[in-house]
């Protein structure tokens, strides 16, 4: 499934909803905030288009609200801002933790073989790779079950993509436009000079 | 987390010394099934075949020829079976030695007739066990010795392909046989449905992550999704940097920016200098009415997106009537601004 053009109509909307919030505070001169204050907009934007069914929308939601709880505010309106914003985080991480090294404990007395040893070892490799998906996907520590994590992943690297695209053909439209401002800034003072 | 199960097991496939052991262990299985479901008579050998009318006798000399490949049964010791012919084809599809025949069988016309509900009714037991097949196989694979776990997985290939074959040879039975040490039911079916479930929505990453489909394994799968991810929230970042770094008036009003490119794929749309003391408020009318619309209701065809795809943007323009002449004003209003600014 490949971003839609609606999706990236909306995520646009979304995106030009957060950034004006941030109009009035322009004076926020330097670069790093300017970048914080565009990822967090974009990102909350992204978040929002799946409107809370998707694990990973919330847990972003959360993250974003830890840094600007007003723009996640803003940006969401009405019940749900509410219920995203002051939901608390599930205790899940603790448990596993605790399940992990209980098992560890209980496996010391299995017997090895070389074929076991080697397919133990394969399997170690693919639980090794899920923790380190679930570290990358935001809110993967909650997701109690693989098939889920999996699902998540699928919907956040497609809404990543849509972010990417829109995200870059405006910088590109950006970028061209402060050149030719450039150029024409550029163009009279040549006459000056000439002149 | 299982995924590592399933396909760790999956590797051991195809190691060919297995098949002979699995066919040994298969047949093994198989005698000890009806070992059980049917408890052996005195009667042995071939002299049970002389009780019998003449059809019977031929059927299972037929059948008796057919497998008398596997003659490593012999050394099972004497089954009897009743002598229900279609009970027969069943025996033999299962590959034990099918030539012994309960001598009882045509004494009494009612203790076949009894042991035959028995035997349907056993018979009944591997077709529910068919679907937990495949369930079996893989909890197994999980619980014991992965050399026996091979030896299973091998062992459904083999006694698929040996099923099949007989098949063709003799009758079109559905059934599948039944396994030994089955784990409940339920588990196994559940326990299959959800590495199903995990397969076919690795399946869909693979084929959304560029470069994934030819890639054997779940680790290095899961890998290249992991970098895909890590890559694309990076891009993210990146894209947020350039784009604060270009002027701030225009990285805020995104909308200008848009119109900018309209107005720039428009050479004609430039005017003068003497207008740029009245462009300012004009520009700030223009993107007030903007965002008053879109925040209002934002109709799709203001912005079609397809040009979000490709750098023209002259499309838009054609498209978008209602907003010409705003836009016209916007875009060259756009450059104007920063003009006066710089040469203030």
């Amino acid at each position: 499934m490949q971003p839609t053009s609606s999706m990236k109509e909306e995520f646009l909307q979304k995106w030009q909803m957060g950034l004006q919030i941030y109009r009035p505070l322009i004076d926020n001169t330097s670069v790093s905030e300017r970048r914080k204050a565009i990822k967090l907009s974009a990102d909350v934007a992204m978040a929002s288009l799946r409107r809370g069914t998707t694990c990973w929308s919330r847990a972003l939601i959360q993250k974003t609200a830890t840094e600007d709880n007003f723009l996640v505010r803003q940006m969401l309106s009405g019940i749900k801002a509410e219920t995203l914003i002051n939901k608390k985080l599930p205790k899940v991480m603790c448990h596993r933790k605790i399940v992990r090294r209980s098992k560890k404990i209980l496996r010391r007395r299995k017997s090895r073989s070389a074929i076991e040893e080697v397919a133990a070892k394969a399997r170690k490799l693919v639980k090794k790779k899920t923790q380190g998906l679930r570290n990358v996907v935001p809110g993967g520590e909650f997701m109690s079950n693989d098939v889920l994590l999996i699902q998540e992943t699928l919907d956040y690297i497609v809404s990543l993509q849509t972010q990417v695209n829109v995200m870059r053909s405006i910088v590109d439209a950006a970028e061209a436009g402060s050149e030719r401002t450039a150029y024409y800034l550029g163009k009279p003072k040549f006459a000056i000079e000439d002149g | 987390m299982d995924l590592s199960g399933r396909f760790g097991a999956r590797s051991g496939d195809g190691v060919p010394f297995r098949e002979v052991t699995g066919l040994e262990s298969l047949h093994l299985g198989g005698g000890d099934e009806f070992r059980q479901m049917v408890p052996p008579e005195n009667g042995g050998g071939f002299t049970a075949l002389l009780e019998l009318p003449p059809t019977r006798a031929v059927e299972l000399l037929h059948s008796s020829s057919s497998s008398s490949s596997q003659a490593t049964l012999h050394s099972l010791g004497t089954l009897t079976f009743p002598s229900n012919p279609i009970l027969m084809e069943r025996a033999s599809r299962f590959s034990v030695i099918a030539t012994e025949q309960n001598p009882n069988g045509n004494i009494s016309g009612e203790t076949t007739t009894s042991s035959v509900p028995s035997n349907e009714h056993i018979k009944t037991e591997p077709a529910e066990t068919e679907t937990s097949d495949q369930a079996a196989v893989e909890k197994q694979n999980n619980r014991c010795g992965k050399r026996k776990d091979f030896d299973k997985k091998v062992k459904s290939s083999t006694k698929k392909k040996s099923k099949s074959s007989e098949e063709n040879e003799k009758l079109p039975y559905v059934h599948v046989r039944a396994r030994r040490g089955q784990a409940t039911d339920s588990h196994s079916l559940a326990e299959r449905a959800r590495r199903e479930k995990i397969n076919a929505r690795m399946k869909l990453l693979q084929e959304l992550v560029p470069g994934c489909d030819k890639i054997q394994g779940t680790a290095l799968v899961l890998d290249e999704i992991i970098n895909h991810v890590q890559s694309l929230q990076r891009q993210v970042e990146m894209l947020s940097m350039r784009l604060a770094s270009v002027n701030p008036r225009i990285d805020f009003n995104l909308d200008t920016i848009l119109a900018s490119e309209n107005g720039s794929l428009m050479d004609g749309s430039f005017n003068g200098t003497t207008m740029q003391l009245a462009w300012p408020h004009q520009v700030m009318e223009t993107e007030q009415s903007y965002h008053h619309r879109q925040l209002q209701q934002p109709p799709p065809q203001q912005w079609p997106f397809d040009g979000l795809n490709q750098p023209v943007w002259g499309r838009e323009e054609n498209q978008d009537h209602g907003n010409d002449h705003n836009s016209l004003m916007v875009g060259s209003a756009s450059l104007h601004p920063n003009q006066v600014k710089m040469e203030l």
